[in-house]
């Protein structure tokens, strides 16, 4: 699962502007001597800095006590030398080892600290991961799934592909696909562990086995190059400040001749009727809201140009809209439902709009909600899907 | 080097997989212990909880207990690494070809391991001046890992060194 080409090898650099050491791949040499290139460079960079030197490990995988033991004493050595100095290491819990083995060194010298990166990996999206955003997550699956299941032949979805899902979230949609397509493996990926570990729990209940479930950064996977046929991210890349870190890293870990996968909203385009005007002055509202998150909700059709700058081919876009007359009104009601609640409340709370707004805000999704169980009726939530090949 | 697995091991551990090599040509190349522990690791983890942070956390405690072997054995002999599972454990079994002095140094560093006191122990080897001593994985596996470690004299020349591991506990 490793890259094979971090198998034998290290990457050692210095940013002098940020005055970070970064090490990253594979450290596991026979002898210390075998380190002291490594060991000169972390000499020279921290001899060349003021205040905090930092020492980004976070894709760091493999270090073995050699390695750690030459590290460990330069790292001493120039503490004790430059007293001036702060030495901060970054650490990543996906590794699992790292923070606890380059913790030994603060108890060596507190000014050697070690900080876990995961906790601010996406600080910003916390109130999107709460537990009671699972539900509207499931409906909105149940819902786009009615949709989705019949285009993804055409995107590169086929029986037995090996497929990858980044942020997965609560992992339904890995789910409706490992039924539906059967591929030969599926791997999971989100930053959330509580939506793992829900993931996790729903698929040992349903008896669902072959899906992997893991802790990951989506921005900086650690999955190797290459592996997958198809890899997938929903409605994800809208809600990242970077999203074009994400698809450099979704086409990394894709096959030459796989295919990159992504869906993603225009939601100032809900619609419904009666009551149109009110709806979309909402929805309008809604992605403004989540600009002032740096989230953009209008990622949908920018989606192609984002596949196309990170060098895929045979680009295929569409769009499907997702409506209460799909067979299923009361679920598009719940799902607008929950949104209000979460967008409404917590959101406009957070950034601390008034009654007034709140209030105009509210009537827009009631109206939403009333135009989808009207009998005469129709609501709209509009997606937007792309696929694009990684050049052979 | 043959490869395989079996459906059962011995007791209420099933096998995963195994593999042997003659000593010397283990001991050929340092990065035979690298290649082994990321191979089993991988192959092992994919129906783990977390398939890619049990496979990092696998690899990197097999490996330590690779180069301890690849330091210390005789000259020849058979070299044969396994991995059995029980639930949340995992157990490795080495059996290393060893002389009188090699033994010693087993059966000394598991008799450590089993004394307490070794996280200091340990910490105070990690930072020691001059070379590692060759008993640091053996020590990291016990306080990092928590693995419990015995030893079985199989015949004159070769030790059986067990390491059982709980790696999803070790999720901090």
């Amino acid at each position: 699962m490793i890259a094979d080409t971090l198998v034998q090898t290290y990457k050692v650099s210095f940013d002098d502007n940020n005055q970070e050491f970064a090490l990253s791949g594979s450290m596991r040499p026979e002898r210390g001597a075998e380190m002291e290139a490594c060991i000169r460079l972390l000499e020279t960079s921290i001899a060349s800095i003021r205040g905090t030197f930092y020492i980004n490990v976070k894709r760091l995988v493999r270090l073995n006590n050699v390695a750690f033991h030459a590290l460990a004493g330069a790292l001493l050595k120039a503490a004790d030398e430059r007293p001036d100095v702060k030495i901060s290491i970054i650490t990543s819990s996906v590794i699992g080892w790292s923070t606890k083995k380059f913790g030994t060194l603060t108890a060596k010298n507190p000014r050697i600290v070690v900080e876990e990166y995961d906790s601010e990996f996406y600080p910003g999206q916390s109130f999107l991961e709460e537990g009671g955003f699972v539900p509207v997550l499931r409906t909105q699956t149940k819902l786009t799934w009615k949709h989705e299941r019949s285009l993804l032949p055409r995107h590169g979805l086929t029986p037995g592909v090996t497929m990858a899902d980044i942020c997965c979230g609560i992992g339904d949609f890995a789910v409706l696909v490992a039924k539906e397509f059967a591929p030969s493996r599926i791997v999971a990926l989100d930053h959330s562990k509580s939506s793992l570990a829900y993931a996790r729990q729903v698929a040992s209940e349903f008896d669902i086995g072959g899906i992997e479930y893991i802790y990951g950064d989506a921005a900086e996977m650690l999955l190797e190059d290459g592996q997958f046929d198809f890899v997938s991210c929903r409605h994800a890349l809208q809600i990242f400040n970077k999203p074009e870190m994400i698809v450099n890293e979704l086409v990394r870990i894709c096959k030459p001749g796989g295919r990159v996968y992504v869906s993603n909203e225009k939601i100032s385009q809900c619609l419904g009727e009666p009551r149109g005007p009110s709806i979309q002055w909402t929805y309008e509202q809604l992605s403004k809201l989540f600009a002032d998150f740096d989230m953009d909700l209008e990622f949908g059709p920018k989606s192609y140009q984002a596949l196309q700058k990170a060098g895929l081919e045979d680009i295929r876009i569409e769009s499907f809209m997702v409506t209460n007359r799909d067979g299923d009104a009361q679920a598009f009601a719940d799902m607008v439902m929950a949104w209000e609640e979460m967008f409404a409340g917590g959101m406009c709370e957070k950034r601390g709009d008034d009654a007034a707004f709140v209030e105009k805000f509210r009537r827009g999704f009631e109206d939403h909600i009333a135009a989808a169980l009207h009998p005469g009726g129709y609501a709209g939530w509009p997606v937007w899907v792309a696929s694009g090949r990684k050049p052979l | 080097m043959d490869l395989g697995a079996a459906p059962m091991g011995a007791g209420d551990y099933a096998e995963l997989l195994e593999f042997d090599m003659d000593m010397d040509g283990f001991a050929s190349n340092w990065a035979y212990c690298d290649r082994v522990s990321t191979y089993f690791a991988r192959m092992i983890s994919h129906n783990r909880s977390d398939s890619l942070l049990y496979s990092n956390l696998f690899s990197s405690a097999l490996n330590e207990l690779l180069e301890t072997v690849y330091r210390l054995h005789a000259p020849s002999g058979r070299f044969a690494c396994s991995v059995a599972r029980k639930g949340a454990s995992e157990r490795v079994t080495l059996t290393v070809p060893v002389d009188a002095q090699t033994a010693e140094f087993y059966r000394s560093a598991v008799k450590v391991l089993n004394e307490g006191d070794v996280a200091s122990r340990y910490h105070s080897a990690l930072f020691t001046d001059g070379p590692l001593q060759p008993n640091i994985g053996l020590l990291e596996l016990a306080v990092d890992y928590a693995a419990r470690f015995s030893i079985e004299p199989t015949d004159a020349n070769a030790i059986r060194l067990i390491a059982d591991l709980k790696l999803e506990e070790s999720d901090t």
